[in-house]
């Protein structure tokens, strides 16, 4: 019971991984730009949801205007940071450089504008728990079981079938092609940026009701996330999600098996045997560019 | 449409590599552009699109300058470019690139060249509908590449070796087809080719360029009474 439990806990914290690894991905296919700060808009959303709730917004209210923030503020990185620095030919190290930059300055807006602490959702239901034949779910958990499936098959579907989504995965493909054939790439990649910094703020809000919001900690979900990406095949939505929760599983249940601090030396592990055997993903994408 | 280039100088960063190209091209004109590989007719498309920066002199169509308006611009004026190389999405199938380009490039009432066109005019496309295009021939994908140039309302269309990769009745019939689609709709088109007897067929003007110089500029019947391999 206490495996399944683990591995319950597991498949939950590696769903949230996976809207960050998923959304991370979705734009870095696109543009090929390693965007650090999407570990600073999954915090920003975050805590602005926690002081919404704070001053009384309905919590469904203020997750709503998290990822209705996160969409902005993703259009507008790409616009106003991105786009520019792309326009004066900046190298890929330079645009991760400048993302760390923005990272490091929305942190710290957080800090000024919201707090710098530790802090929890003050909502009631959070420790509340749903019990399946011995197995427990709190509901914070169901939340970020439920919203993750439906997220990642709908940006699936989206991607898919969808004119935009079709479009997307032109430009993707064939950037120059979509430029003289009016797909307009640019607004494209504001798009992009628009919808994966909306989906991130979803993970940003249900693991800190889930658990708590820490201002300094989500580089370390984002390193997670994107080595997800890539084990599971940089392109492939559904790779980086089944990766997540593969990784979150084994970090889960390790804790069963070894000292805890073995943990994440067993994701590290996982990515090893991944990039050495199966270069080219969980699923070979067809989702890509060529970098 | 007319389609005039005044002393185009045009390069990559600070190099020039045209020198000074002046054309003039008319309505439903072909015009035939020959010469060496590297010899500077890439460039010189790029140049008329947008795709890097006229150094020096004029481009005009119908004599409204347009060297400093933005690719956007000269697309909306109805210059359309077949890039060398892989003019497709490979990831999209036949459909969704021709639905998705026509979804851009075409307006409900008054587009030229719609999306039943492109399958009307090249049946063998209607076929491949639902294939992957980064899946299909070589020469499969540069039918497709064809047809989403085309998408729209062209008035000039620039066309960067299109026969490469097909065979030869296709090279005919896609020559025919280009020639066909000028004539009935009035719309203009530079042709580089290597295959030069082909487009010397349907060519109204042939221009020969070498090392970023125009070294023959002239009609087709003067281009008939000479040596053409003697200016590469
Ligand atoms: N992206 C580039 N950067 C710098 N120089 C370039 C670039 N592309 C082409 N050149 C140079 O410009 C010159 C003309 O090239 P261009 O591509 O116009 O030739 P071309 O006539 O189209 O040849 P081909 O028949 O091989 O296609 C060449 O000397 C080439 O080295
Ligand atoms: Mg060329």
């Amino acid at each position: 019971m206490l495996y399944l439990q683990l591995f319950i806990d597991g498949v939950v914290s590696g769903c949230a991984i996976g809207l960050v690894s998923v959304s991370f991905s979705y734009f870095y296919a696109t543009t090929g730009t390693f965007h650090v700060a999407h570990a600073g808009i999954y915090t920003f959303s975050a805590y602005f949801a926690w002081w919404l709730v704070g001053v009384g917004v309905p919590f469904f209210g203020a997750l709503a205007l998290a990822v209705a923030l996160g969409g902005v503020a993703g259009y507008l990185t790409q616009r106003l940071l991105y786009e520019r620095l792309a326009r004066n030919t900046a190298s890929p190290l330079v645009m991760m450089i400048a993302s760390i930059g923005l990272l490091t300055v929305l942190q710290n807006v957080v800090a000024i504008l919201f707090t710098p602490n530790i802090v929890q959702f003050d909502l009631t239901w959070r420790l509340s728990h749903l019990s399946l034949g011995g197995i427990s779910l709190s509901y914070p958990q169901a939340l970020i079981l439920v919203s993750s499936l439906v997220i990642v098959t709908a940006l699936i579907l989206f991607s898919r079938h969808s004119a935009l989504g079709k479009r997307i995965r032109a430009v993707t493909s064939n950037p120059d092609l979509a430029e003289i054939t009016r797909l307009a790439p640019k607004q494209v990649f504001a798009i992009v940026l628009a919808i994966s910094s909306a989906i991130v703020a979803v993970p940003g809000v249900l693991i800190g009701v889930d658990q708590a919001l820490q201002p300094y900690t989500s580089l370390l979900v984002l390193l997670t996330a994107v080595i997800a990406m890539i084990a599971g095949g940089i392109g492939s939505l559904r790779g980086a999600f089944c990766m997540s929760i593969l990784l979150a599983v084994v970090q889960s249940m390790s804790v069963a098996f070894m000292p805890g601090r073995w943990s994440v030396a067993a994701v590290f592990g996982i990515f090893i045997v991944f990039i050495l055997f199966r270069p080219e993903g969980l699923f070979r994408s067809r989702f890509s560019r060529a970098f | 449409m007319t389609l005039e280039a005044r002393n185009l100088v045009a390069g990559y960063g600070d190099k020039s590599i045209l020198d000074k190209v002046s054309f003039t091209l008319n309505d439903g004109e072909i015009l035939a552009f020959f010469g060496h590989n590297g010899a500077g007719k890439s460039t010189t498309l790029k140049a008329v699109i947008g795709l890097i920066p006229v150094q020096e002199g004029e481009l005009l169509l119908d004599g409204e300058r347009i060297d400093k308006l933005p690719i956007a611009a000269r697309l909306d004026r109805g210059i359309k470019l077949l890039p060398e190389g892989r003019g497709i999405f490979p990831d999209l199938s036949v459909k969704d690139s021709i639905d998705i380009v026509a979804q851009r490039n075409c307006t409900p009432g008054g587009s030229k060249i719609k999306k039943d066109d492109v399958y009307e005019l090249l049946p063998n496309l209607a076929r491949l509908r639902n294939s992957i295009a980064g899946e299909m021939s070589g020469g499969q994908q540069q039918i497709l590449a064809f047809a989403l140039a085309l998408l729209g309302s062209p008035r000039c269309i620039l066309l960067e070796e299109p026969s490469v990769g097909l065979q030869p009745d296709l090279v005919e019939d896609l020559f025919g087809k280009i020639r066909e689609i000028c004539a009935r709709l009035g719309v203009s088109a530079i042709l580089i080719e290597h295959k030069i007897a082909s487009a010397m067929a349907i060519a109204d003007h042939v221009m020969i360029i070498n090392s970023g110089r125009l070294v023959f500029n002239g009609s087709k019947a003067e281009a008939e009474t000479i040596n053409l391999w003697s200016y590469f």
